[in-house]
């Protein structure tokens, strides 16, 4: 079954929930394969725990095969296969974050604004060179966004969904996750220039 | 930090994916996945789940394949896309090569797993009879059982039920024909010429130089049994009349 394409993912995602439509099984390690690395990175981000990102992912996937064992074919073939997966992660990552929420000094206030000390309005450098230790600190700046910030804003910069998608995930209005991802994006930038002087 | 280059930061922090991450979903999901596989009876359907081989079998095609598996135990198994390590193994052991295959043995009764353990314990270019799986199990009445378990062997040639033969040395029955099980042991070496020769004979053990006494089907030991230090016995009594011990490698009689 050649499914793997080299078109846009939208076109995949399309082709995907039509095979599944016709013969799930057949085509389920195709979603898996498709999926598995983004869900794995989205789920390890969301609960800040390497560890646990690959049990939480592997039940991501096994919740979606049941779930689609039960729809019609019809609702398998319109599915919109990449916002109903980060849906699915989402609301399973949610009851491990309010088990362990994010560290005291997290990026926000309570009400999901930036700190303003670590806010710089300034644009970033536009050719900044990211060396690992970098990497390391997007990973842990994440990792001290709230609930209200995090998912919106792992979905877009780090799994480049559309606002669209992430709105669908995430059950909410386009404006909302707008503004979720844009706060985040204040927050993690504030932190890593500060973290680079 | 822009946009931008947060993006181009993000394949950084993307995580891998071990490799035994599909095999654990399809567990979850109790879905089995097969592939094709070259083996010394040509091509064979291999099954596995994430704790290893489930089946190898021939089939006429996939839907006889998937038919048959879905019947013996009862749960699906689809075409892999990808091939991963225990499937990667088993073809590997499958074309002759020595490396370890987990098996999944779950739906064996444990009688059936111990007599299947017992036969993987057999070498290549080794044979044993049904009654000494018996016997080395503690039930040297249950000759049939054994045989039975067997003929029920979810993964033929990864555990080599073929070595598993009848005490006057000719085949018995297999899963592909005793045609393909003669074949098969030829192939690893065991001469039934010699065998045939020894069983007319009456000769029922082989007194070698080492001072042993083997089953003829312990290796080679029937090829030899005119060399010098050699000879043809017709009991365990003779054997020690000669002053000969039991091999330790085939156990040749109960301890």
């Amino acid at each position: 079954m050649a499914l793997a394409c080299a078109c846009a993912p939208a076109d995949a995602d399309a082709m995907l929930a039509v095979a599944l439509a016709r013969d799930l099984d057949r085509t389920f390690e195709h979603v898996v394969i498709a999926y598995r690395a983004r869900i794995v990175t989205f789920v390890a981000r969301m609960l800040h725990d390497d560890a646990r990102a690959e049990d939480v992912a592997q039940d991501v996937f096994v919740r979606a095969y049941r779930a689609l064992q039960t729809y019609p074919a019809e609702r398998r073939a319109s599915l919109r296969l990449r916002s109903w997966l980060y849906a699915i992660a989402h609301n399973l990552t949610r009851n491990a974050f309010r088990d362990a929420p994010p560290p005291s000094d997290s990026l926000e206030y309570d009400d999901g604004m930036p700190r303003t000390g670590l806010v710089d309005a300034r644009p970033g450098p536009e050719h900044l060179v990211l060396r690992a230790e970098a990497w390391e600190s997007i990973g842990d700046a994440i990792a001290r966004l709230s609930e209200a910030l995090r998912p919106a804003f792992v979905m877009r910069y780090v799994d480049d969904l559309s606002y669209e998608e992430i709105a669908e995930s995430l059950d909410q209005p386009i404006g909302t996750v707008k503004a979720s991802a844009h706060r985040g994006l204040l927050a993690v930038r504030a932190h890593l220039e500060k973290n680079d002087d | 930090m822009t946009e931008t280059n947060l993006r181009d930061a993000r394949d950084a922090i993307k995580r891998d994916v071990s490799p035994d991450f599909t095999a654990k979903v399809f567990a979850g999901c109790g879905l089995d996945r097969y592939t094709n596989a070259a083996s010394a009876l040509g091509e064979v359907f291999v099954a596995w789940s994430a704790t290893g081989v489930s089946a190898v079998r021939v089939a006429a095609d996939e839907q006889a394949f998937e038919a048959w598996y879905d019947e013996r135990f009862a749960r699906r198994c689809v075409e892999a896309v990808e091939i991963d390590s225990i499937a990667a193994a088993a073809r590997a052991r499958l074309q002759g090569e020595d490396v370890d295959v987990p098996v999944d043995l779950r739906d064996c009764s444990p009688f059936e797993q111990r007599v299947l353990h017992k036969a993987a314990e057999v070498l290549r270019g080794s044979a044993r009879p049904y009654g000494w799986v018996a016997r080395e199990l503690g039930s040297p009445d249950a000759t049939r059982a054994v045989g039975n378990a067997l003929g029920r062997n979810p993964v033929p040639l990864l555990i080599p039920c073929h070595r598993i033969i009848r005490a006057d040395c000719t085949t018995g029955g297999y899963v592909f024909g005793g045609d393909a099980k003669r074949k098969l042991l030829e192939s690893e070496g065991l001469d039934f010429g010699a065998l045939e020769t020894m069983t007319r004979g009456g000769f029922r053990y082989v007194g070698c130089a080492d001072g042993t006494f083997c089953l003829p089907t312990c290796g080679d030991v029937a090829t030899r049994v005119s060399a010098p230090g050699y000879v043809g016995l017709r009991s365990a009594k003779e054997a020690h009349e000669h002053g000969l011990v039991p091999c330790r490698q085939c156990r040749p009689i109960a301890a």
